[in-house]
């Protein structure tokens, strides 16, 4: 029975694609998340559209409904410093900030490669109403008219903007009128609290713009060729998906796919949401957590390239191969939240090299499932003074929004968690509330 | 003397943020303050307390406010220099010396941006040893010496000096006045002349920041324990290593109050308020407030924060000695268990580890 037959019984399916360094696994999923079969081929280097093209080709017949990619060149093309546009950075904060100027924490090659020109303008805000100043209009349109011709992409990072991104916008607009169709990366979107890393993250997206805009080009190209009509979609370092406009526009979010879609898959095949996971590679073992069905996220934010932005990434043990079982052991008892002792999910092309643990069948491909299996996902934070049910409310549909944004279902988008956190040498509760939604795929 | 140039700002600020006790906020930030500080305006001359002269006007230099709001709020650079010139205009003479008001966290990196900015030297030592929450909670205090007039400044030039008649009443006005100016100020105060640094300050606490630092970074290089090369700067004791099971945070009255729980082989159950204040091990209590209670990541020895504490973190919570002087009836009354609403006397770790002296 081939899986094409099998569609026509049990609905849609789902086909998912992990692009390796070394090989490309592709895998398709009937609507329950039954793994229909999988496949394995050789990576062909630096062309990730190919590896796509080669993996969902190798596959039986069949006519997904959704295709879901997990790519790893973002951080490539940074730490290579290959393929990055030129970015005049814009920052809207006035007098506040002066004091660290944007990019003053790169390392200097990669600011040379990266740098356009930076301006820091009048306007920004603050946590209440009245902080917030004017957008010096005439200095965005000089900074723009400076940027036209020698940039070949613009970032917008405003003080505060994730409370209210209005000034960022109206900056784009200004910047649009006065220097043309240049690709503009705007920060507000990125939705988190703490300027340095939102800008950082928001300047490399606007350098990757051009090497994101080309994979999701070739790969919106290659997938209607070979399944056509499919929502495609690529995975994200936090465990969920976006869809190939999002990666365009935010290509960093693609930071730590990889390993957040092995330990999703490894939680479906092992029908766990909660496990401690083992991704047994070539040449080391990675060691994390599911937790609720999502990655575990690492404690700090996320690098690239030597430059902090801020980006939830999983929180991951390696342990080199030849594998040391003590130091494995270790690995995972460090990664074990509490007494009661998650078990032990084993999966990847080595498994077979660690005798304990779940072995699920398809652990081999468990990247590729778990792209296919992964929601949809957004997320947003914001300080508030004295959190009440409506402030709560409206950070939580802020995540929604963002969720889809990147592509999500909206009829079908909920909650994941909302975090409060007090702010330390405050009086007068102020709290960080965080959210995090996620949603099926929308297949428009 | 000696000068502090940008090289060696990572080593210092790690150290700081073991000795922030949790809190004190990230010195990432006021890293990057001081380093663009010393780029624009050259290293930084630090003397010794037995360096500076008798009649010198030392002024404490530090950030008040929210450390998260500051990661957003990046500072213009000139707040300091301002809350700096309107003490000056009061007291009616300049400033010859910075100091920093302590050596915990952000507040150990803001005082070498200021000096570096004002061109001023700065003095190896802070009035706390560690970090606390609230400006009375400074060895002057003990003196009798007030920590007002007190400068405040904003990113906008906004400026607030007071007078206050106690060193908390200080703490009290300014800090609401924080609020209001966008809760995250800079601040001068807390002077000191030359002959009074002695009984002011913790002596020579930037070079332990920086040898703390040092010691964890070559540790982890070493592939050894960074924990332990900690523990051997600090004379300090090792007082669990486990996983955090259970974080709860409230807001009561003023600030955030929070209890982490931690299993390993036992429990050990923190609690904190901007710091960590109070440490129970199987239920018995081990270590409290004035001595210094640090948590590390067990793999990294990175601090930390109360901010940061999670389910899930595997940490290894260390205990270290304070300066004498808080363990006195004063300095506890100041800074001690039952001021922050615990029902238990101070526990000395002097006397009850052989290594802690």
């Amino acid at each position: 029975m081939s899986p094409g037959v099998e569609r026509r019984q049990v609905g849609m399916v789902r086909a998912g694609v992990d692009v390796g360094p070394t090989n490309t696994d592709a895998a398709l999923l009937d609507d329950a998340g039954r793994v229909l079969a999988t496949v394995k081929v050789a990576s062909v280097p630096d062309d990730p559209v190919a590896c796509v093209r080669a993996a969902l080709g190798a596959l039986p017949p069949h006519e997904s409904a959704q295709v879901a990619v997990g790519l790893r060149g973002a951080a490539t093309a940074v730490t290579r410093r290959r393929g990055l546009r030129r970015v005049a950075v814009l920052r809207i904060s006035g007098e506040s900030g002066r004091a660290v100027r944007p990019l003053s924490g790169w390392p200097e090659d990669l600011r040379a490669a990266v740098s356009a020109g930076t301006a820091t303008v009048a306007g920004g805000g603050g946590l209440d109403r009245e902080d917030w100043t004017p957008l010096d209009r005439d200095a965005v349109a000089r900074f723009a008219a400076s940027a036209a011709g020698a940039a070949e992409a613009v970032a917008v990072t405003g003080l505060f903007s994730p409370l209210d991104g209005r000034q960022e916008r109206e900056a784009a607009e200004i910047i649009r009128a006065e220097a043309g169709d240049l690709p503009i990366s705007l920060s507000a979107e990125l939705g988190s609290i703490g300027l340095l890393e939102r800008e950082n993250a928001t300047v490399l997206d606007a350098a990757l713009s051009g090497f994101a805009g080309a994979v999701a080009e070739g790969l919106a190209e290659t997938l209607s060729g070979l399944c056509p009509g499919a929502a495609v979609f690529v995975t994200r370092g936090d465990g969920t998906l976006m869809s190939l406009e999002h990666l365009a526009r935010h290509p960093g979010l693609s930071l730590g796919s990889g390993p957040a879609s092995v330990l999703r898959g490894a939680g479906v095949l092992a029908g766990l949401h909660d496990a401690v996971v083992a991704d047994v590679g070539a040449a080391r073992v990675r060691v994390g957590v599911l937790a609720g069905g999502f990655p575990e996220e690492a404690v700090r934010g996320a690098g690239i390239g030597g430059v902090p932005v801020g980006l939830r990434i999983p929180g991951l043990i390696r342990v080199p191969r030849p594998i040391d079982p003590a130091e494995l052991a270790e690995a995972v008892d460090r990664l074990q939240p509490g007494p009661a002792r998650l078990p032990l999910v084993v999966v990847g092309g080595g498994a077979h090299a660690v005798p304990g643990g779940l072995h699920p069948a398809h652990g081999l491909c468990a990247g590729a499932i778990g792209a296919a299996v992964s929601p949809v996902g957004g997320q947003y934070e914001r300080i508030v003074r004295l959190p009440s049910a409506a402030a709560r409310e409206a950070v939580a549909e802020e995540a929604r929004a963002a969720a889809v944004r990147a592509g999500a279902d909206p009829r079908d988008v909920a909650l994941v968690e909302v975090a409060e956190t007090p702010l330390d040498y405050l009086p007068g509760s102020f709290v960080r509330l965080r959210a995090r939604a996620a949603g099926r795929p929308s297949h428009l | 003397m000696r000068e502090i140039g940008i090289d060696r700002l990572d080593d210092l600020a790690r150290g700081a943020g073991i000795l922030g006790t949790g809190g004190g906020g990230d010195p990432y930030v006021g890293k990057l303050l001081a380093r663009e500080a010393i780029r624009r305006h050259g290293p930084v001359t630090v003397y010794d307390i037995d360096e500076v002269p008798a009649d010198a006007t030392v002024v404490a230099v530090s950030g008040m406010g929210a450390p998260t709001v500051l990661l957003e709020k990046l500072p213009a650079g000139t707040e300091e220099l301002t809350a700096l010139r309107a003490l000056e205009a009061v007291l009616g003479r300049p400033a010859t010396h910075i100091v920093p008001i302590e050596i915990g966290g952000v507040n150990s990196m803001i005082p070498i941006a200021a000096a570096a900015q004002a061109g001023l030297p700065l003095v190896d030592g802070d009035a706390m040893g560690r970090a606390f929450p609230e400006a009375q909670m400074v060895l002057p205090t003990l003196m009798g010496v007030p920590n007002t007039p007190m400068a405040v400044a904003d990113d906008k030039g906004n400026t607030l000096v007071v007078d206050t008649v106690s060193n908390q009443w200080a703490e009290r006005i300014t800090r609401a006045a924080c609020v209001q100016m966008g809760c995250q100020v800079s601040c001068a105060d807390t002077v000191l002349r030359g002959d009074q640094l002695r009984d002011g300050l913790v002596p020579a606490t930037l070079t332990l920041a920086e040898n703390l630092g040092k010691a964890v970074r070559r540790a982890r290089a070493a592939n050894a324990d960074p924990v332990r090369a900690a523990l051997d700067v600090l004379g300090g004791v090792k007082l669990f290593t486990g996983k955090v099971v259970d974080v709860e945070r409230r807001t009561t009255g003023g600030f955030a109050r929070g209890n982490a729980r931690l299993e390993g082989t036992g429990t050990l159950e923190l609690s904190f308020q901007n710091e960590h204040l109070l440490a129970r091990r199987d239920g018995e209590i081990v270590a409290t407030t004035p001595d210094l209670i640090c948590v590390l990541d067990t793999d990294s020895g990175e601090p930390v924060t109360t901010e940061a504490m999670r389910y899930g973190l595997r940490v290894t919570v260390i205990a270290a000695p304070c300066d004498p002087r808080w363990a006195s009836p004063a300095g506890l009354e100041l800074a001690g268990p039952r001021y922050f609403g615990y029902d238990c006397d101070y526990l000395p770790l002097r006397g009850r580890y052989a290594q802690v002296t």
